[in-house]
């Protein structure tokens, strides 16, 4: 019989074997069609995108080569030129100072928001109506929030400080109303059952059942706030390294303190994302 | 002995057309252990959270120790609860606290809004905690966090958090159903003596026939919203327990039903 098995039924064989047409692995439905015409689209458009255009008269080889050199001169030769170490560090903690600042004051106030938000704390109506502001908030970009503070406040540290903390809370009060809304209900079912107020529901059952997510979710956006805040240095005049970087690079046409500073960030984020995992890890297990 | 629950005419209606209780009207005298037996979505846990209104009944009269039930204001009502303990299937507790954090969570409803919130209490509340503790054998696990016991301890602290509460009355929602037999014999017996020493009501929800006939004073079956049952275990006759459950259950049911109401007959 060589490698041919016998089929368990008589019939089979012939049912399989007399097919004239490939078998397929995967139906061919809607789902399929529609991925696989976006994805053709999405090659056309870019190799026509290719074609049309204006490339002046840089070359691609020429071009990368000195953007590469570029980035070697940022990177291996960085300098202090308009401040030293020490002031820089200052700066870094100028911009940690804002993200802290936005990232506490937009928790607060998003932790009594996602309290109303989440549908098995409140009510539907009162959920609906918070959601849909938060999915306002949360919709317009934190620069644009920043700008538009910036009318009122003008444009620095005090636009940046509410522009930041409002998309921080817009952001917050949709993970923590999700993780409220996760919990088993049967734990808020039993303190209710045995005649506990909301407020003791509250700081005695839901958040020591979600504190785990509220802590992740809140550095998370802790780190996101720290990456808008250099760039808000930057775009609003809010101070800090952001606004050391805008002048290094756009005033001072200075590539090597450009790297310097980005050495600096760059440590920053590393030392955050340390952080972060070493208190997941607590939370895990304490 | 007076009776402390009286239902009467009680209903509960889902949507236009779910009709999840129909009429139903029993008593349970103080320190009365009763059990509600039926197939699932009899009605059985509707009607135990219609007693201390997690659910709202349609239509009905509910008297709870000399109180009716279903006019209670939000006031009065957590008054209510604070007399009625109630332990789940699947525990509820909070399992990143301590056991003893979760058994003190009986004392909420007693407690003001600030110092609940805070878990305040009282070194007289605490005392009892331990005694309680103690008297469920969980003495040793009075610090463990509650997602390192097992599911018998749990039940045990879920069973001291209602009893933390003073109550009058034990309404248990399927207790057993997610233990293995050991687990739940020791449930049991915690449960029976609750009633007989306490001298506090049960009222049990359960799904073995075989359980609830040894150890219930008396027996509410529950079908489709209905009471078709309610008298002692010993006066249960196998067309009762198909009446309970049904005829498609009848071959099934027959088995565990001859041998239990054989056995009490004998006996």
């Amino acid at each position: 019989m060589g490698l041919r098995m016998k089929p368990a039924v008589a019939g089979q064989e012939n049912a399989v074997l007399n097919r004239q047409a490939k078998i397929k692995v995967k139906p061919f439905t809607k789902e399929a069609f529609v991925i696989r015409t976006t994805l053709i689209s999405l090659v056309l458009l870019t190799v026509y995108g290719f074609f049309t255009f204006d490339y002046k008269d840089a070359s691609l080889v020429g071009g990368t080569l000195s953007m590469l050199r570029n980035f070697g001169v940022m990177f291996f030769e960085p300098h202090f030129s308009h401040f030293t170490f020490w002031e820089a560090v200052y700066q870094v903690l100028i911009t940690l100072g804002l993200a802290v600042l936005t990232t506490l004051l937009g928790g607060i106030a998003a932790l009594l928001l996602g309290l109303l938000a989440a549908q098995n704390l409140t009510n539907k109506t009162v959920s609906n109506i918070v959601k849909g502001v938060i999915a306002f908030i949360r919709a317009v970009p934190t620069v644009l929030w920043v700008l538009i503070f910036a009318v009122a406040a003008g444009l620095g540290s005090v636009a940046a400080v509410i522009g930041m903390t409002f998309h921080s809370v817009g952001y917050l009060t949709k993970a923590y109303s999700e993780s409220f809304e996760e919990m088993d209900n049967g734990i808020i079912e039993a303190l209710k059952a045995s005649g506990a107020r909301w407020w003791q529901i509250i700081f005695q059952a839901v958040i020591p059942a979600s504190i785990r997510y509220i802590v992740s979710w809140t550095f998370l956006r802790f780190e996101i706030n720290f990456g808008v805040a250099v760039a808000m240095g930057a775009a609003a005049g809010a101070g800090g390294i952001g606004f050391d970087l805008f002048m290094a690079s756009g005033f001072y046409f200075d590539l090597r303190e450009v790297g310097t500073i980005t050495y600096f960030i760059l440590t920053v984020a590393i030392l955050l994302e340390m952080t972060a995992m070493r208190i997941k890890k607590k939370l895990k297990t304490a | 002995m007076t009776a402390l629950l009286e239902v009467k005419d009680v209903s509960k209606q889902y949507g236009s057309d779910t009709l999840a209780l129909a009429n139903i009207s029993f008593s349970v005298k103080e320190g009365e252990f009763v059990s509600v037996i039926g197939p699932s979505g009899a009605g059985k846990s509707t009607l135990l959270r219609c007693i201390n209104r997690m659910i709202d009944a349609s239509s009905g009269t509910i008297t709870f120790d000399g109180v009716n039930v279903p006019t209670l204001n939000k006031r009065e009502l957590r008054r209510l609860r604070t007399k009625i303990g109630m332990i789940f299937q699947h525990y509820n507790l909070v399992n990143r606290l301590s056991v003893m954090e979760n058994v003190l969570h009986g004392r909420l409803g007693f407690k003001s809004t600030v110092a609940g919130a805070l878990g305040i209490y009282t070194e007289a509340e605490k005392q009892q905690a331990v005694e309680i503790l103690s008297i469920l054998g969980l003495s040793e696990q009075m610090y463990k966090r509650c997602d390192q016991l097992s599911g018998g301890q749990k039940q045990r602290v879920g069973i001291g958090r209602a009893l933390l509460q003073n109550p009058k009355m034990l309404l248990c929602d399927e207790p057993i159903a997610s233990l293995d037999p050991n687990a739940s014999k020791i449930i049991m017996d915690h449960l029976q003596n609750i009633s007989s020493s306490m001298g506090i009501t049960v009222l049990i929800n359960l799904h073995q026939v075989e359980i609830a006939l040894k150890y219930s004073d008396r027996i509410i079956g529950v079908s489709r919203g209905e009471v078709v049952y309610n008298g002692s275990p010993d006066k249960m006759t196998n067309e009762d327990i198909v009446r309970i459950y049904g005829s498609e259950a009848e071959t099934l049911m027959i088995d565990v039903g001859d041998k239990d109401v054989g056995d009490k007959n004998a006996g």
